[in-house]
């Protein structure tokens, strides 16, 4: 029984960094500019296609490495040119806006590759499991929790000790006074919106090699991300993070008891929030 | 300035006219009779929608939830419960407008794009239940096995199984009876303490109207009005799946409102004839319609932000 | 006993302390102004009176009821009404839409889905008479978004007449207006005050409308009560003359 336990708290684990790696790129964009990116798990979907693409050149580790890179640029490009235009408008249609592209991204990525699965290749040193005894602990699994820690360690680095980090976060809080002071607000949020999609971009790649590769892999996993913000709170990462382990761990655990509501557990979880403390576990006040 | 003009007597004069003779026309557009119901019913909801979005100034992006609630009420109360159309959308209508008056004080103290956000979350609740409840509601497949019952009135018998424009005049004295309903909610004290909500929410709290709770009416009365349009909804295709609850049905609904005119009364319906022969013609083309549909999005927002009659009063007015 | 009592109203954001044990006593029927340097905490008063932040310490008893926890709308209904120094108007109605909303919330209408004829004509009636009163008959038809500035803040003031207050809040009414503007609201204000009895408290600069229109002064300096009394006793005194008004120069 301790076995089973274990095996899905830690698989809860790692769907839950998964989800928290998912919402951090929605966060920070929701944070400093205002907009829910409702295209996140398009972005998250081509991450994991151009790994695929590039596999065959570059191998696993190589489309690790590119892939998320790429897609950020993609994104840069969509903030340019698309998003950018609807900032200082109502909400609705920057909203309505990556609804399209959302449209766009899940059946252009059809179109293109096909609806079935493809094969992702996840090299063999990771498939093994490491322990005879807790069999569940593939090597790909700790990888993952390992990269996902490592990622979100560089993340609060970067936006703590670094003087981008800081215009995000001083952004985050009142970007007029940033304006002000002369930061360039137009190229701050560019960086930001490209730092967010990196992220899907790296989910995407992750997620390919645990769940497969096909078109509709990142509308499944965007609902999580909403949740994870809603739980940990809007306007503060660290609670993104928080929600993100929370609901993962939480479906679980959920999954030895009554398996068929661990997805339904996540909502469960968002209502419950809401009810008693509408802002989030760690969300800052006045936010919304 | 755009601002909500209440219709004037030719424009609505003109909207009925057009309404009443549609299944005559239609079929010289390349129409159909049962697009014409699919319009009607398109338009209800988003017109729905509109008295949130347009009217009171709240970003529903869920709506498609109670859509799909009463969609999934009458069918399955065809299909399990008593063969009687009136009585599953009266079901489909109650559990549409429950679900929504509860998950209202929830959401009621929320704004702006988290509001949206919680309200596509609870989208999804629903179409997670439809889809895996499926011994219940038939799953991804859907819920078949039952179809629309002709209306048994007393006095005479209403065939709307057998024939699409008794059908087509029905969904309309349906919608007639809604979208007056709704203006009458707009033109009175109570629509326009939502107007004043819209246009400025601390204005509005220091006339003492109390914001939270009338956000919450205007949403339990907005989702009413689209589950009746859910209930059509399934009466047409004789058929409903998760996909009616789903976030792209939602943000459809939007898009109409949009398109046509958030500030408008009638606009909504004009952007959901355009948004359902669109999707029609479309759909039929292509497999690819998803993308079009996408890129429609994008264009609406991009180049028709005020939507068609915003653009034609502003024009006037200039 | 007085209309509008404030007892040690403290109030802090963080580590910033804006008001500071500020207590004040307003009569019915009485003019009171509060005036201060900028920064002195003036608007943060008004705010914890009409229920837009909550005191850190303190009370508020208005009319002979504790309304410290009560949300605005709350004190709104309880006869308290107020204006704000960037003009809180609705934009794309018309200025009779503005005041026919205040009209009908006062009138307890908020919730009704229709009007009798009767009521409906007593409504328009008294729009007409509120536009009147603020000198807007002609432009009644009007967006209010399109109204020069001076305009938007008599809609405004109408809009917190509508609702019949027992005190009315202004904050800097005449800010960033012309002579002839200023002239005009200082008339309303005088009005409302010796024709209708109306308690006000006001918040200013300027310093000649003060003078002339107050009973009563309340000096704040760095959020809390510098010295009060009427005007002639204000204006006698030295601290008081040190810390503003020798720096005025209106």
């Amino acid at each position: 029984m301790t076995q089973l336990v274990l095996f899905n708290v830690f698989n809860g684990l790692i769907i839950g960094a998964f989800y928290a790696l998912m919402a951090l790129g929605l966060s920070l964009i929701m944070n400093l500019s205002g907009v829910i990116n409702f295209a996140h798990g398009g972005f998250l979907a081509i991450g994991a296609y151009i790994a695929y693409m590039l596999m065959p050149y570059v191998g696993f580790w190589g489309g690790l490495l590119l892939a998320p890179v790429l897609t950020a640029a993609i994104g840069l490009v969509v903030e340019r040119v698309l998003i950018r235009r609807l900032y200082g408008r109502d909400p609705l249609y920057s909203l309505l806006l990556t609804f399209g592209l959302a449209f766009m991204l899940e059946d252009g990525t059809r179109y293109i590759w096909g609806a079935q699965s493809l094969p992702y290749q996840v090299p063999a040193i990771l498939t093994t499991p490491l322990s005879r005894d807790y069999f569940f602990l593939t090597g790909y699994r700790v990888f993952m929790v390992v990269l996902v820690a490592l990622v979100v360690g560089a993340l609060f680095v970067i936006l703590n000790h670094t003087r981008l980090g800081m215009r995000i976060r001083a952004g985050t809080l009142d970007l007029e006074t940033v304006s002000v002071l002369g930061v360039n607000v137009r190229l701050l949020r560019n960086l930001n919106f490209g730092l967010g999609i990196y992220l899907a971009g790296l989910a995407g790649v992750l997620a390919a090699g645990m769940l497969g590769l096909q078109p509709t892999i990142g509308s499944s996993l965007i609902m999580p991300s909403f949740v994870a913000i809603i739980v940990g709170g809007l306007g503060s990462l660290p609670g993104t993070l928080l929600g993100g382990l929370l609901i993962g761990v939480a479906s679980g655990v959920t999954t030895v008891f009554v398996p068929s509501a661990s997805e339904a557990v996540m909502y469960v979880m968002m209502g419950l929030v809401l009810l008693v403390r509408p802002r989030g576990l760690l969300g800052e006040e006045g936010r919304f | 300035m755009p601002s909500i003009k209440l219709p004037r007597h030719v424009g609505d004069a003109v909207v009925w006219l057009v309404l009443l003779t549609m299944p005559y026309w239609m079929q010289y557009v390349h129409g159909y009779t049962e697009l014409a119901s699919r319009i009607i019913v398109a338009g209800l909801a988003a017109m729905a929608l509109n008295f949130l979005l347009g009217y009171t100034g709240v970003l529903s992006f869920g709506h498609a939830a109670y859509f799909g609630l009463g969609a999934y009420g009458v069918g399955m109360t065809l299909r399990y419960l008593v063969p009687s159309t009136g009585l599953g959308m009266l079901v489909g209508i109650l559990v549409g407008t429950v679900a929504a008056a509860l998950i209202g004080p929830l959401i009621a103290r929320l704004r702006g794009v988290y509001f949206a956000m919680v309200t596509i979350a609870f989208g999804q609740v629903f179409y997670f239940i439809a889809f895996r409840w499926n011994s219940v509601t038939g799953g991804d497949d859907g819920l078949t096995g039952w179809r629309r019952l002709p209306i048994d009135f007393g006095i005479g018998t209403l065939d709307i199984a057998g024939n699409d424009k008794a059908f087509y005049y029905f969904a309309l004295a349906i919608f007639a009876l809604c979208v007056g309903a709704m203006a009458l909610l707009l033109r009175s004290p109570f629509g326009r303490t939502l107007l004043a909500i819209r246009e400025n929410e601390r204005r509005a709290r220091f006339l003492g109207i109390p914001v939270d709770r009338h956000i919450w009416m205007s949403w339990v009365i907005s989702c009413f009005f689209v589950s009746v349009a859910g209930t059509l909804y399934a009466l047409i295709n004789n058929f409903v799946d998760p996909r009616a609850l789903r976030w792209d049905q939602s943000g459809n609904f939007v898009i109409m409102a949009v398109l046509g005119g958030m500030r408008s009364f009638w606009g909504p319906l004009i952007g959901a004839a355009i948004f359902v022969a669109l999707q029609d013609y479309v759909s039929s083309e292509t497999e690819n319609w998803m993308s079009f549909i996408g890129l429609f999005f994008v264009l609406v927002v991009l180049f028709f932000p005020r939507g068609i009659l915003g653009m034609i009063r502003a024009r006037r007015a200039a | 006993m007085s209309l509008l009592e404030i007892r040690g109203l403290s109030k802090s954001f963080g580590s910033l302390v804006a008001v500071k044990e500020v207590s004040l006593a307003v009569e019915a029927g009485v003019f009171q102004a509060i005036i201060g340097p900028n920064g002195a905490g003036k608007s943060t008063v008004f705010n914890l009176i009409s229920g837009l932040y909550r005191p850190t310490t303190g009370s508020i008893v208005f009319d002979g009821v504790d309304v410290t926890g009560l949300v605005p709308e709350r004190r709104v209904a309880r006869g308290m009404a107020r204006t704000f120094q960037i003009t809180e108007i609705c934009p794309e109605l018309t200025v009779g839409m503005n005041l026919c909303i205040g009209v009908e919330v006062a009138g307890g209408f908020r919730l009704r889905p229709w009007l009798s004829r009767a009521e409906t004509a007593a409504n328009v009636a008294r729009v007409d008479e509120l536009a009147a009163m603020v000198g807007l008959t002609d432009k009644i038809d009007r967006f209010v978004g399109e109204l020069s500035h001076g305009d938007q803040r008599a809609v405004e003031i109408g809009m917190a007449l509508a609702l019949r207050p027992k005190l009315l809040l202004l904050d800097e009414p005449t800010a960033g207006m012309g002579d002839q503007e200023t002239e005009v609201i200082a008339e309303l204000m005088q009005r409302l005050h010796r024709t209708h009895g109306m308690t006000i408290v006001l918040i200013e600069h300027d310093m000649e409308i003060v003078f002339r229109l107050a009973d009563r002064i309340a000096v704040l300096d760095r959020g809390a009560v510098l010295a009060t009394g009427t005007p002639h006793e204000i204006a006698a005194d030295e601290a008081v003359q040190a810390a503003y008004l020798g720096r005025q120069e209106a």
